[in-house]
């Protein structure tokens, strides 16, 4: 391999890494909480990919501009999939685990059916935007716009995430519901209310994602999926409920999948990154960075 | 979560989801036929424009309609006292299992004379198998893996070329390109990793070491994955003269997207249909598909010499906003072979039906494709389904092989 491909490889693999990372963090910021694993994540990248689309078909707005709206519109859906359906099946008496997997399950499969039958099962992309097609190269390596867009979001995005847990009233509710669900109540932080914004916090960090991924993906009913598979090995690799974690696999995850696709054939580019985490999961159950 | 995942919620899903549906009565003045195909799931729109190929040919058998094809005159089929075809359709999502027991919902349950389907090879494979078991007539409309057909399957019938007269196709038009002094030495294999890939792949192998071409790069791709950069890269790095893509729409759509993200512009893109024949990748991409040449069984520009074309796109295109495409053509016309088949077997009788299939005798101008005609060989394959290879030129398909039905020589490279 040529040292220009090597750098070409790599770089493709960090960007792609940090796209994961932010893929994955609202989903481990939200295990991290409350002990759920949202079955529905990929379901909500879905509706943040075809709000983006839907926005600029609409508006006619370049999808970069559109990306706070996007959030928005997350943030209070999560929140609505918090109040309207992941509190109920959390006052389950018997089973709750179970109870919870099979409520966020079923809401990915009717987000998808309502998706099919609102948008049809075409599939959907942005043709032109700002930074769509465009693609810089340094000394050889391309570096699509696009991502390096979707990178810079994500690093943004984790430098927000740590000053707002660590700098902010909000973070540190956030930080004590998980430490103890039961002692918060007695000084006065309302559970709920922290719930709902950390399940509005979760879905507008997967938004994020969402709208910068419209802009080069393809987007249709069951885009989600590959992305939230990804994502399951992101969190368990980083650590459920670790945040930096999940930042440090995703890059992990992106730079082992874009390797093995050159050492072995492509096909089984997945391999390694599950033989990876399997490892890990071996020797370090909570995951990298993980503190259960 | 112990012992407990996402597949297994899946599986539980689609057991509910086939045990709930309720059989229900038929006509007996109806034959109902099923149409298996993704109807959800990622290749979900193959489903939706399967079956407005299907609804506009069955509208064709069971109305009069003035066309040069089998069975338009008359209302009905003539055979069954003017019987008018029902269709049943059934959801595979493209999994080979959930076909296979929706295959038997269908055939148990629904009573179906004949099974249509699958597009996806893969699903084809187990319907097939499941349809020989129960007796019934199983018509391959658009999966055109080699190794279906060589399965010693009495009710398997495809009246479509495979991906051996397609690739075959592909090569004898490299010969003649060489021929006239271009240079093509090199070919780039990418491809999918279920049995349309492996097989289309194995075909491209073969031909190419038996004409002298060299292989320069032979990837094998993940179907669905979230990137496909490192791969590219690696065809970048080969730069074949010309690359062979075989590949469904999403993945067909990533290729292209991803080439252009790294500076890559193939010499030239001779596909596999497929993915290649969709209005999606043309709507995203197409702006870098241009010169791009696939294998096909139909083109429009054909509708010079087979009249019949207009007249079916129009009617087609008045129900899903398109034109037919390579894929929707032989849906069409698959149907259509397989009502003059049970009209001339007079009966419903899965045996008798078989019987007449295996008699089947339509003309090429009977068709609405370029084939010489329709007649079935012992393995259920039509051997007269001459493919042809047409180009995007403009924003429209242009036919330029054979030289015989071009309508305009290729441009190359693209």
């Amino acid at each position: 391999m040529t040292a220009q491909a090597f750098f070409q490889v790599l770089a493709s693999g960090l960007l792609m890494g940090l796209l994961y990372a932010l893929i994955a963090v609202g989903l481990s910021l939200i295990f991290g909480l409350m002990d759920v694993v949202n079955f529905a994540h990929g379901e909500f990248l879905m509706v943040a990919m075809y709000a983006t689309f839907g926005l600029w078909a609409i508006v006619g707005v370049d999808p970069v501009l559109l990306m706070p709206l996007v959030i928005a519109f997350m943030f209070v859906f999560g929140a609505a999939v918090y109040l309207g359906v992941v509190r109920f099946a959390m006052r389950a008496k018997t089973n709750s685990g179970m109870v919870q997997i099979f409520a966020t399950f079923g809401l990915a499969i009717l987000i998808q059916g309502v998706s099919q039958l609102l948008f049809s099962p075409d599939y959907r992309s942005i043709p032109a935007s700002w930074l769509g097609g465009r693609t810089v190269s340094i000394g050889g390596v391309f570096l699509p716009l696009p991502q390096v867009y979707g990178g810079l979001i994500s690093v943004l995005a984790f430098a927000g995430l740590y000053l707002l847990m660590s700098r902010t009233d909000f973070g540190k509710a956030l930080e004590a519901t998980r430490e103890d669900q039961g002692a918060v109540a007695l000084v006065g932080i309302d559970r709920n209310k922290v719930f709902a914004l950390g399940w509005g916090l979760g879905a507008a960090l997967v938004g994020l994602a969402g709208s910068v991924l419209a802009i080069f993906y393809y987007i249709h009913p069951q885009v989600g999926g590959p992305f939230a598979l990804v994502a399951y090995v992101v969190v368990a690799l980083g650590g459920f409920g670790s945040v930096f974690g999940a930042l440090a696999a995703g890059l992990i995850v992106g730079v082992v999948e874009s390797f093995a696709a050159i050492a072995m054939p492509p096909a089984m580019k997945s391999i390694p990154v599950y033989l990876l985490y399997l490892g890990v999961v071996f020797i370090r159950p909570s995951g990298l960075f993980g503190r259960l | 979560m112990t012992g407990f995942n996402r597949r297994h919620v899946l599986i539980g899903t689609a057991a509910a989801t086939v045990t709930a549906r309720p059989a229900f009565a038929q006509a007996p003045a109806e034959i109902v036929i099923g149409a298996l195909y993704p109807m959800s799931g990622a290749n979900a729109q193959v489903g939706v424009d399967a079956r407005n190929a299907f609804e506009t040919a069955v509208d064709i058998v069971n109305g009069m309609h003035e066309v040069a094809l089998p069975g338009a005159k008359n209302a009905g089929l003539m055979g069954l006292g003017n019987a008018k075809i029902k269709l049943v359709y059934a959801d595979h999502q493209a999994d080979p299992q959930k076909g296979r027991a929706e295959a038997e919902r269908l055939i148990t349950q629904d009573k179906v004379t004949a099974i249509i389907g699958c597009y996806h090879s893969a699903v084809s494979n187990t319907v097939s198998v499941t349809c020989e078991k129960y007796g019934v007539p199983f018509m391959c409309a658009d999966s055109s893996s080699p190794s279906l057909h060589r399965r010693d399957l009495k009710f398997f019938f495809r009246p479509a070329a495979h991906d051996e007269f397609f690739s075959k196709g592909m090569f004898d038009f490299l010969d003649a390109q060489k021929a006239s002094g271009t240079k093509i030495e090199t070919l780039g294999l990418f491809y999918e990793d279920t049995i349309f890939g492996a097989d289309s792949s194995n075909t491209q192998r073969k031909l190419a070491a038996e004409r002298g071409y060299k292989i320069v790069a032979d990837i094998k791709y993940r179907a669905n994955s979230p990137t496909l950069t490192s791969e590219v890269q690696q065809l970048k790095t080969a730069d074949a003269d010309v690359v062979l893509p075989s590949s469904y729409t999403t993945d067909a759509i990533l290729l292209i997207k991803t080439m252009g993200e790294l500076g890559y512009k193939p010499k030239n893109i001779v596909a596999q249909a497929a993915g290649f024949s969709e209005k999606a990748v043309f709507d995203a991409v197409g702006d870098k598909l241009d010169g791009l040449i696939s294998r096909a069984s139909f083109a429009l520009d054909m509708a010079g010499k087979r009249p019949s074309i207009t007249y079916v796109n129009d009617k087609y295109k008045a129900r899903g906003n398109r034109d037919l495409n390579d894929n929707t053509a032989r849906q069409f016309m698959a149907m259509l072979v397989l009502a003059d088949g049970i009209d001339r077997a007079k009966s419903t009788d899965g045996e008798k039906v078989r019987a007449a299939l295996a008699a089947t005798a339509i003309p090429g101008d009977q068709t609405i494709m370029p084939w010489g005609k329709v007649a079935f060989g012992a393995d259920g394959q039509n051997v007269d389904a001459d493919p042809v290879l047409i180009q995007y030129i403009g924003g429209k398909w242009v036919t330029i092989f054979p030289k015989s039905v071009a309508a305009a020589p290729a441009k190359w490279p693209m």
